[in-house]
């Protein structure tokens, strides 16, 4: 489990630091059992920090997400490392970044929390609605202890942690500067039931799911925003010149839409999840890319996010590639 | 002007072939209607020179400025026509071809089905041709010289001939002489060719060719740049004795005090040499060199009173200030020609080579036999009083050749011939010998070889089929163990000596080459060629040549043949002084590239880089092409998802509208 | 629906090795359906994978994509890339529910006129028993 006490004493050295900008982990957030990214600068911020069965989110993202305004005449544009907390998933969209090149190592200070894996919100919310007090959480062996304002309750792990959770490979950081407390054993089963039992289905039927999703899509492209691997400056499903898809919400341009996020992801999904956590509509986004995921895995042995020396997946080839369904 | 696209469509009857099937008046007729064309005809033949005038006078009259030509493949005449649009002031690249005859009247009998096919086609290329580029082929200057990588007969051969042809030559060899592993070998076959008497003159000649500049013991460091200009960086590694002052006399290595202790490599370690060593008598340059890693004043700093060379040296040639040196300059194109090297027997633990000291492969025997080698052509196996003279002799194929244990799958194409060689050889020296020969199929292909393989039959040379299984001692003796599977019975056979027929693997230092000028490596692990058949001396970077067994397994005439073929493709370029580059390449939109990398990965040419860019004050890495080594695959382009490298002529923007007025015309 | 449904499939194909069979089954005359509406690309390789889904999205009924045989590309790799890619968004297809008939692949080499002429029946005669591609496809908008 994490080192609380070794979190602040890191973070507050870190950003005491003058090569480092800031320090990017989760605080408690502003009601229930939600949490906000923290960005510190002062070591006296740090104080706020969590590391909690609460924090689901992935701040990945914002090691791409600087907006780079341009520098006025006569002044340096900021080179600083920035430091960052990740769970093991997010540690592997670190190194997915480091093999695209997206971000430098020597630009990261990686501060790796080993995971028991982190809360569902909307299985927390169902099982105790209307919370709008702060919650704090902590993990328990095979429990969660929930703080409420009622007092703590302790709730069966499998019960509300993420899905993602309940059959992560990797709890913890595959790569880190700083690792808060001892590493978490690894459980490491990962059958794709969710995959497989979609698969199972007909043509037909699958069609008819997805048909269903796409449509609910209202394609407001939060999926592709939270995601810490669309890092693309321009998005060319933003562009009009050339037009890959047209602006309209409907069953056609909502499936290109799904289907090309999809693939850009082919070989590179890390498997955090957040596409599907922020979905508005509930679209089961991980079972597209899961699709993928368990194909790069099964057909070219290929585990993203795991080994920064490796080569991207589709910029590298072998020439015994099965290829069965070539005429 | 007007910037709208002003397109003229031509549609050819190609006599009957094409309006036979297809209704050329309604499909120029169903093209005038399309957006942006301003004229729609139909024409006989439009490669004949009536019907390119008739689109050059409409380009003057109409003012077009782009041109769809719906006829046959453009594999047949899509430069014909381009340079009918450059006779009439267009760029030839505002061209786009609809195949309507091999793609749809010679394969198609229904005249409705064909022509609405015919019309589909010649929309799309109209909805293509709207949004073509300007493009320019640009023309980039030869370097007049050649680098040569490797000083063997390959290379040899490759430097001779482009320095007849008038060219400067560099050649770089690893090893303090050239001429490589010919030069190890007694005789040749199958004519029997002393091996150093045809090859000696040749490397004579490239040390004395007024155009060749000959690097010994020295190595390529870098090359970077394209097809004409290659930039080459050479380390000259120290001799630690002034090669222009040495006369080659040897008095030093006389005096050496390690003189006779070390192993001679040239002599696969056989024979022994000093610190201070010319590694054969008829080496080139005849330049003596210094072993950094034995030489007592090298590695302890002291040798005895005084180290002996500098003494015995009348010239003042010994100099242990000495210092690599790097060298720089420029050539047009590059032969690699770095050879190969032999399988290390030791990997086939049950023939107990490296063991027994009477296993020996091919290129030792080949040394005991020369005239020149440590034991002067006497073939005895072992020293003093263990010395012997071996009576019973059996070779075995196939060594690292034809075998996946050792993941050598392929044939090395010489081993049979040498086999058959080295035992006539051994016949030849001993004829009282009994010598046998395992194999698993004798592979005699080359000119004279079957007529040479029934020769030491004759001699009396008995082949075993059979892959011998283990090799063990027994007494005095070895036991070849296998089975003849001709005549069906397991035997085991006391020998004497026992001959490894090793074959040719790629060099251990291959990769160093490939990281310098990112070549291919083919699934055996040498060089790859850019085509099998038709490009075989070609790599996939342009200006970069292959000769010899670099490139795979080879017997001399075969290397000597390549050697000259990489010549010739090299002196194409270097006597055309330029060198045109392809125009349809790829291109980068800076702007959103984010750097990633994958097109630099993707690339089977090496033709994009990252480089880092300012934008606007923060720096930003992004792709670029080097535009003289990309040859317009687009396979970059498919592979980035920020589409922000693009093929010329056939970018996405190309392309999409393309495939929108095939799926609109159902 | 018509009687008999003809499909529309799209096919790309490289410029060094299936066009040229494709040239090749013209020089021979051989006789196949007019259904494969071929836009030529330099290298399978260049083929974006999501041009598949444009072209499903545009009204293609199928889609193929055609290269020279592994080992064989006129610029070495792009084939193997080509079919990594392919592999992937053929898989993706199928699993949203989009029939396996509606993409192809194949390579086929310039001298393989008559392979050619077997790949367009094949898929033509594939793409017919799916039917018209109606999942997807984007409404006509006459403008």
């Amino acid at each position: 489990m994490a080192d609380l006490e070794k979190l602040i004493t890191v973070a507050k050295e870190t950003v005491s630091r003058d090569d480092v900008k800031h320090l990017i982990g989760w605080r408690q957030g502003t009601y229930g059992f939600r949490v906000s990214p923290h960005f510190i600068t002062e070591p006296e911020e740090a104080d706020k920090l969590i590391f909690s069965p609460l924090c689901n989110s992935n701040l990945v993202n914002y090691l791409t997400w600087v907006e780079k305004l341009p520098v006025p005449r006569g002044q340096e544009a900021d080179t600083r490392k920035v430091a960052l907390m990740v769970k093991g998933c997010d540690s592997r969209a670190v190194v997915q970044l480091l093999i695209e090149q997206g971000i430098k190592r020597e630009d990261v200070i990686v501060i790796g929390c080993p995971c028991e894996g982190v809360i569902d919100l909307a299985k927390a919310e169902e099982m105790f609605p209307n919370v709008l007090e702060q919650v704090e959480a902590r993990w328990d062996g095979e429990k969660i202890v929930f703080k409420l304002p009622d007092g703590e309750k302790a709730v069966p792990r499998e019960d509300v942690l993420a899905d993602k959770c309940l059959r992560c490979r990797y709890p913890n950081p595959v790569l880190s500067d700083v690792l808060l407390g001892d590493e978490v054993k690894t459980e490491g089963n990962d059958d794709y039931a969710d995959v497989d039992g979609m698969e199972e289905k007909t043509t037909k039927e699958r069609w008819a799911f997805w048909e269903e999703q796409f449509s609910s899509c209202i394609r407001c492209y939060s999926c592709r925003n939270v995601c810490p691997m669309c890092y693309c400056e321009d998005c060319i499903l933003d562009r009009l010149n050339p037009t890959w898809i047209n602006r309209s919400n409907n069953i056609s341009e909502n499936t290109a839409f799904h289907l090309a996020r999809a693939f850009h992801l082919a070989g590179r999904c890390i498997e955090c999840g957040e596409c599907e956590r922020v979905c508005p509509v509930n679209i089961p986004i991980m079972t597209l890319n899961r699709k993928l995921t368990k194909e790069v895995r099964e057909k070219f042995d290929y585990d993203p996010g795991t080994d920064p020396d490796s080569k991207p997946l589709q910029a590298s080839y072998l020439p015994n590639d099965q290829e069965n369904f070539i005429l | 002007m007007n910037n709208k696209p002003r397109i003229g469509v031509y549609v050819c009857h190609c006599g009957a072939n094409i309006a036979k099937t297809v209704d050329v008046e309604a499909v120029s007729e169903f093209a005038s209607h399309l957006p942006y064309v301003k004229v729609a005809r139909n024409y006989a033949y439009m490669c004949s020179d009536p019907g390119q005038l008739l689109i050059r006078e409409d380009i003057k009259n109409e003012g077009l400025t782009r041109v769809v030509v719906a006829s046959c493949s453009p594999r047949m005449h899509e430069l014909t026509f381009r340079k009918t649009l450059a006779a009439a002031g267009l760029n030839p690249y505002y061209l786009e071809m609809a195949n309507i005859r091999e793609h749809c009247s010679w394969v198609h009998t229904d005249r409705d089905e064909a022509t609405a096919k015919a019309k589909r086609l010649v929309y799309s290329a109209v909805a293509k041709a709207r949004l073509l580029e300007p493009l320019t082929e640009k023309e980039v200057e030869v370097e007049p010289s050649a680098l040569i990588v490797g000083g063997g007969i390959a290379g040899i051969q490759a430097a001779l001939d482009i320095a007849a042809a008038g060219f400067k030559v560099y050649m770089v060899e690893k090893t303090t002489s050239v001429g490589g592993k010919m030069s190890q070998l007694d005789k040749t076959f199958p004519t029997l060719d002393c091996s150093a008497c045809i090859l000696t003159p040749k490397m004579v000649d490239v040390a004395s060719h007024p155009n060749i500049e000959l690097m010994t013991y020295s190595k390529v460091e870098d090359i970077s740049g394209y097809v004409g200009n290659f930039d080459v960086k050479v380390r000259k590694k120290a001799r630690y004795v002034d090669m222009d002052k040495c006369t080659g006399c040897g008095a030093c290595a006389e005096e050496c005090r390690l003189r006779g202790t070390i192993p001679n490599d040239y002599d696969m370690g056989l024979g022994k040499r000093g610190a201070i060593y010319l590694p054969f008598p008829q080496a080139v340059p005849a330049k003596y060199t210094i072993d950094p890693d034995r030489c007592l004043m090298l590695t302890r700093g002291k040798c005895g009173k005084g180290p002996k060379c500098v003494e015995a040296c009348a010239v003042g040639a010994v100099n242990f200030e000495q210092e690599d040196e790097i060298v720089e300059f420029k050539v047009g194109t590059v032969i690699i020609a770095t050879g190969y090297e032999i399988f290390d027997a030791s990997k086939k633990p049950e023939y107990g080579y490296g063991q027994y000291p009477n296993v020996i492969n091919g290129l030792e025997l080949e040394r005991l036999v020369a005239a020149s080698g440590p034991t002067g052509g006497e073939i005895v196996i072992g020293k003093g009083d263990k010395a012997m003279v071996p009576k019973e002799v059996a070779f075995i194929s196939c060594v690292g050749s034809r075998d996946d244990s050792v993941d050598k799958p392929y044939c090395s194409r010489v081993c049979c011939m040498y086999s058959a060689k080295l035992a006539h050889l051994i016949l030849e020296k001993l004829p009282e010998a009994n010598v046998r020969i395992y194999y698993m199929d004798v592979r005699a292909f080359g000119k004279g070889y079957e007529e040479f393989y029934d020769r030491v039959r004759r001699e009396g040379v008995h082949y075993i089929r059979g892959n011998p299984s283990e090799i063990f001692k027994r007494g005095d003796k070895l036991v070849v163990k296998a089975e003849d599977t001709l005549a069906g019975r397991p035997l085991e056979d006391e020998v004497d000596l026992v001959v490894l027929a090793v074959g040719l693997e790629p060099r251990q230092d291959a990769r160093e080459i490939i990281d310098i000028l990112k070549l291919s490596q083919s699934a055996d692990g040498f060089y790859m060629e850019a085509h099998p058949k038709l490009a075989p001396v070609d790599t996939a970077t342009d200006g970069v040549y292959l000769a010899g067994c670099a490139q795979g397994p080879k017997d001399i005439p075969d290397t000597v043949a390549q050697a000259k073929g990489a010549a010739a493709s090299a002196l194409i370029l270097l006597s055309s002084g330029q060198v045109k580059v392809q125009a349809q390449i790829s291109i980068v939109d800076e702007s959103t590239c984010r750097g990633c990398g994958f097109c630099v990965e993707i690339c089977p040419y090496g033709a994009i880089e990252l480089v880092e860019i300012n934008r606007m004050g923060n720096m930003a890495q992004v792709a670029r092409v080097n535009e003289a080594l990309c040859k317009g695959c687009g396979a970059c382009a498919a592979g980035c998802l920020s589409g922000s490298i693009q093929q010329r002529s056939f970018k996405d923007q190309q392309i999409l509208p393309q495939i929108a007025v095939l799926g609109a015309m159902k | 629906m018509s009687e008999q449904f003809e499909p529309n499939v799209v096919a790309f194909l490289c410029n060094w090795c299936t066009y040229a069979g494709a040239d090749l089954a013209g020089t021979s005359r051989m006789h196949y359906e007019p259904n494969v509406n071929i836009i030529r690309v330099m290298c399978s390789g260049r083929v974006n994978p999501l041009f598949v889904v444009n072209a499903l999205q545009q009204g293609a009924d199928s889609v193929l994509v055609s290269g020279c045989h592994p080992g064989d590309c006129h610029y070495m790799e792009g084939n193997y890339y080509a079919r990594r890619r392919f592999t992937l968004m053929k898989e993706l297809l199928d699993y949203v529910g989009v029939d396996p008939q509606r993409f192809h692949m194949s390579w086929v080499s310039a001298s393989e006129g008559n392979k050619w002429k077997d790949v367009v029946g094949e898929v033509v005669k594939e793409t017919k028993e799916v039917g018209s591609f109606e999942q997807f496809q984007r409404d006509k908008i006459n403008w």
